[in-house]
């Protein structure tokens, strides 16, 4: 990642570089040279530079310390490394369940600027919240989570499907009608409040 | 002629401009691990960038198609 940011910023000097060529002597223009280059310095490499950035901070956003980098977050990131297999979000941390450097992203994919439109938006209205108004307390999804999130990687697993529990409402849970971490079966998830009493996982103990 | 040569150059110098502010928006964000950094580049480096483009863009129309009565 650091190799790629440094070939982007790289290129990013280079259109800097370009664009002040022309920001000084903007008559080179004049002639067919000036007028190709100023074509690829004005428009391509910065085209480029954009679309790359965003990619780049895109990737970048799916790491899980991006997420806990905001104070509201530290939490939930604390959260993971809670000493209890009941946990869910610690159990598939601790365990790599999923990656654990994209732990937030693995579980929470259409969250705000990776869901549509209207995620996004609500995304912005978090930071907003966050740094000029005040953040809420307790940060929840609105609309619940979504069991397609789980079921990315749970459906079609072996002791997924085999589990009679599982079996016996397939049905409610791939209609998102039965939630699967409010129905008592996976209900204890981040539980931050309860943070202060439990124990935590150090790694490499 | 000599009036549209005068204002395309004026205008690839704001494109230049604003090209070069908007590229090192991008920078300082890229540089800068936080989400603010990502609002950073998403609201004003793109703004930026994006304007640059746009006026070169218009640069371009303006030589192509001067306004009527600018052959002086």
């Amino acid at each position: 990642m650091v190799g790629v940011t440094g070939i982007l910023i790289a290129l990013i000097v280079l259109a800097i570089v370009l664009a002040v060529f022309f920001f000084v002597r903007p008559s080179v223009t004049a002639g067919p040279t000036g007028k190709i280059l100023a074509f690829v310095a004005l428009f391509i490499l910065p085209a480029l530079c954009a679309a790359t950035g965003m990619s780049a901070h895109m990737q970048r956003s799916e790491q899980r310390r991006f997420c806990i980098s905001c104070h509201a977050m530290a939490p939930y990131g604390r959260s993971l490394y809670v000493d209890d297999p009941n946990y869910v979000p610690a159990q598939h941390f601790q365990n790599h369940r999923v990656p654990a450097d994209e732990a937030c992203y693995a579980c929470h994919a259409d969250y705000t600027i990776y869901g549509p439109l209207k995620d996004k938006l609500r995304g912005i209205t978090r930071i907003y919240m966050q740094y000029i108004s005040t953040p809420p307390k307790n940060i929840t999804i609105p609309g619940g989570y979504n069991n397609n999130q789980c079921l990315r990687c749970h459906q079609g697993a072996r002791d997924f499907e085999s589990n009679p529990v599982h079996q016996a409402i397939m049905d409610s849970l791939t209609s998102n009608q039965m939630s699967c971490i409010t129905s008592g079966c996976h209900d204890t998830i981040h539980n931050i409040d309860s943070l202060d009493h439990v124990k935590f996982w150090r790694p490499g103990q | 002629m000599k009036l549209s040569q005068i204002g395309m150059e004026r205008l690839f110098r704001i494109s230049s401009g604003l090209t070069i502010v908007g590229l090192v928006i991008e920078i300082v964000s890229l540089l800068w691990f936080h989400p603010l950094a990502f609002a950073l580049f998403a609201f004003l480096g793109m703004a930026f960038i994006g304007l640059g483009i746009v006026t070169y863009l218009v640069s371009l129309v303006f030589a192509v198609a001067p306004p009527a009565g600018s052959n002086s």
